[in-house]
């Protein structure tokens, strides 16, 4: 196979005396759909961290797209077409819903601070487009009729899908979704699962994607890696990751040895 | 046409300036001309303000300090020029308000400097942090002031000495008197609305929600690409900027001292009160509260002791009735829209930071 998109080796990260991840490596494709699962506190959210420079790596290295990222500091990682999605949901809830995907678009926008001062014809002619980016991608998410909403107002299904819809606005090559399904009903995950199928072919982007829902996971994803307490305890597609006995341990407890 | 669009506002700004002092002025006594003045000068420090405590969400309390810097450079270009241009500190009008108007833009660039020295410290503060190390600042300038030598008054003292020396004679704790009285209305309602146009196209711009998205949200706002510490940096220059213009037309203000006490803390406090009054990021709220703030101590005169009693009982009221200031983050011309009401934010089971 092709040279990875995303190459991550030997990745480690200790807060003190706490090992929050142990030589953790990943390659991901261009256009390959891969999830990260495991227990709560695992380290997967860390792991999010760590790739978009929110943490500094102790140990190991991030690439993308054969640059090496480590160090760098968040935004230029997102510049390099890293993209997330918070757990604990992050929307600029004071603002509307617009204006969160507007935001993200500013990434690639090229008029600076004097020419916006100005009005420049050049910022107008951004300006529009840059709307006119920023309601196609709500569009695709049904947030369009929405959009002069304040986010903080929208219902949660709907936060989470403007998460996903603010993270394409930096036009990632990479997109880093954490826990998209939290918190939704069972026809909202379904719909979910429909509609990161959707924005991975439509938009061409390369997704990881951390969940605890194992039907969404097995469903939609080609290849799963598990971790428990910061360490790889499995890597494969969905079927060998379930049969993995190391895997049904992490996450049911392993039989005792009184054998009751 | 195009270009035409880009610079209509600020031409728009002139025109309004004038129209202020001929059209608007005549209509009042002198008092109150003054009061006029008084208003914009406050409505350039709040909306300045706004563009760091409201739109970048950092809360500074040392707003004053950089309108000292300005107004004391400006003050000291003005002062000791006039005495090399016309041998002594009157008002010259012509050349006088050229010289006038280079000295506050100097005044401008010099308090944006210092915003830009204040600003890098807030690349790693936050909230209460950042607000004590620009208490310090101000705090710094006004002792800094306080010990500068006494102004020089004769010609032939000031013709000989070095422009170090002059940099350094700015009356220390008596203050800067003698300064020539050029701040007029035009002058000062120029400023104002150059300020506004510049505000609100910022506010409705890309470069104005990267401001706004650090203050909502600093973690998101870098992973969605937004160099948070250069936009920070960049609302402390540019509110510096225009509080050093405040700070020279101050200066140049019939019935204003210029001392280092004037400009403390507690007029960086005033200045506060407006923004948080207004509805942090709110432009309109900050033109708003600065004409309320600025003429309800005229009205009060009598009860001019418990001017501060009056604020404080203000202020704590608005903040139990109406936290988000007068009109929180919209502004006056997107009142009609209904505000939604907001529900409480929905936390996912065992959300982590």
């Amino acid at each position: 196979m092709s040279e990875p998109l995303l190459d991550v080796s030997g990745l480690s990260l200790a807060f003190g005396g706490l090992k929050a991840v142990t030589d953790f490596s990943l390659k991901l494709h261009k256009g390959e759909l891969q999830a990260l699962i495991g227990p709560n506190g695992a380290g997967k959210t860390t792991i999010f961290n760590l790739l978009t420079g929110v943490y500094r790596p102790q140990q190991g290295e991030v690439r993308l797209g054969g640059r090496l990222l480590n160090g760098l500091p968040t935004h230029k990682i997102a510049a390099s077409g890293m993209a997330r999605t918070f757990q604990n949901i992050r929307l600029f809830g004071d603002l509307t819903v617009l204006d969160n995907v507007r935001i993200a678009c500013h990434l690639r926008a090229r008029a600076g601070l004097f020419s916006a001062l100005l009005r420049t014809p050049a910022h107008v002619a951004e300006e529009a487009a840059i709307r006119e980016k920023a309601m196609a991608l709500l569009e695709v998410f049904s947030l369009a009729d929405r959009h002069a909403e304040l986010s903080r107002n929208l219902p949660y299904g709907d936060q989470r899908r403007l998460e996903i819809a603010r993270a394409l606005g930096t036009e990632p090559k990479v997109l880093l979704l954490d826990e998209p399904a939290a918190g939704m009903n069972p026809q909202e995950k379904v719909a979910l699962s429909e509609l990161i199928t959707l924005v991975r072919h439509r938009f061409g982007v390369t997704v990881l994607l951390i969940e605890h829902d194992m039907a969404l996971v097995m469903k939609i994803c080609e290849r799963i890696t598990v971790i428990d307490h910061g360490v790889t305890i499995a890597s494969g597609s969905p079927l060998e990751v379930q049969g993995n006995p190391a895997v049904i341990e992490a996450y049911l407890g392993a039989p005792s040895a009184e054998g009751h | 046409m195009g270009y035409l669009r880009a610079v209509s506002p600020f031409l728009g700004a002139i025109v309004l300036a004038f129209v202020m002092q001929f059209g608007v002025a005549p209509m009042f006594g002198a008092y109150y001309q003054k009061l006029l003045i008084d208003i914009g000068i406050n409505i350039v420090l709040a909306v300045s303000l706004n563009l760091v405590n409201g739109f970048a969400g950092q809360f500074s309390i040392g707003h004053a300090a950089f309108m000292a810097v300005g107004g004391y450079a400006a003050g000291a270009i003005t002062y000791y020029g006039s005495f090399h241009v016309f041998g002594d500190a009157l008002v010259h009008h012509g050349q006088g308000d050229v010289l006038f108007l280079a000295a506050t833009l100097v005044g401008g660039c010099v308090a944006a400097v210092a915003g830009w020295v204040v600003g890098l410290p807030s690349l790693r503060l936050k909230g209460d942090y950042l607000a004590i190390v620009t208490l310090g600042f101000g705090e710094i300038v006004r002792v800094l002031l306080q010990l500068t030598d006494d102004v020089m008054f004769k010609r032939a003292d000031i013709e000989a000495a070095s422009v170090g020396t002059l940099a350094l004679a700015l009356g220390g704790a008596l203050g800067f008197g003698g300064l020539p009285f050029y701040t007029s209305i035009v002058w000062t309602y120029f400023f104002a609305f150059t300020l506004l146009v510049i505000a609100v196209r910022l506010k409705t711009s890309g470069e104005g929600r990267a401001f706004l998205s650090v203050r909502e949200n600093e973690i998101a706002a870098s992973a969605m690409g937004i160099d948070t510490t250069r936009y920070k940096v960049r609302a402390f220059v540019l509110a510096a900027f225009f509080a050093g213009i405040a700070g020279s037309l101050f200066a140049h203000e019939i019935g204003t001292t210029l001392n280092p006490r004037e400009l403390g803390f507690q007029k960086s406090f005033d200045i506060v009160i407006m923004v948080v009054l207004g509805g942090m990021g709110s432009i309109s709220g900050a033109v708003l509260a600065a004409i309320v703030l600025t003429l309800l101590p005229e009205f009060l005169r009598e009860a001019a002791s418990y001017r501060m009693i009056i604020y404080a009982l203000l202020l704590i009221s608005m903040m139990i009735l109406r936290p988000q200031g007068l009109f929180g983050v919209r502004e006056v011309w997107e009142l009609y829209r209904r505000p939604k009401v907001s529900r409480p934010q929905v936390r996912p089971p065992g959300s982590l930071p």
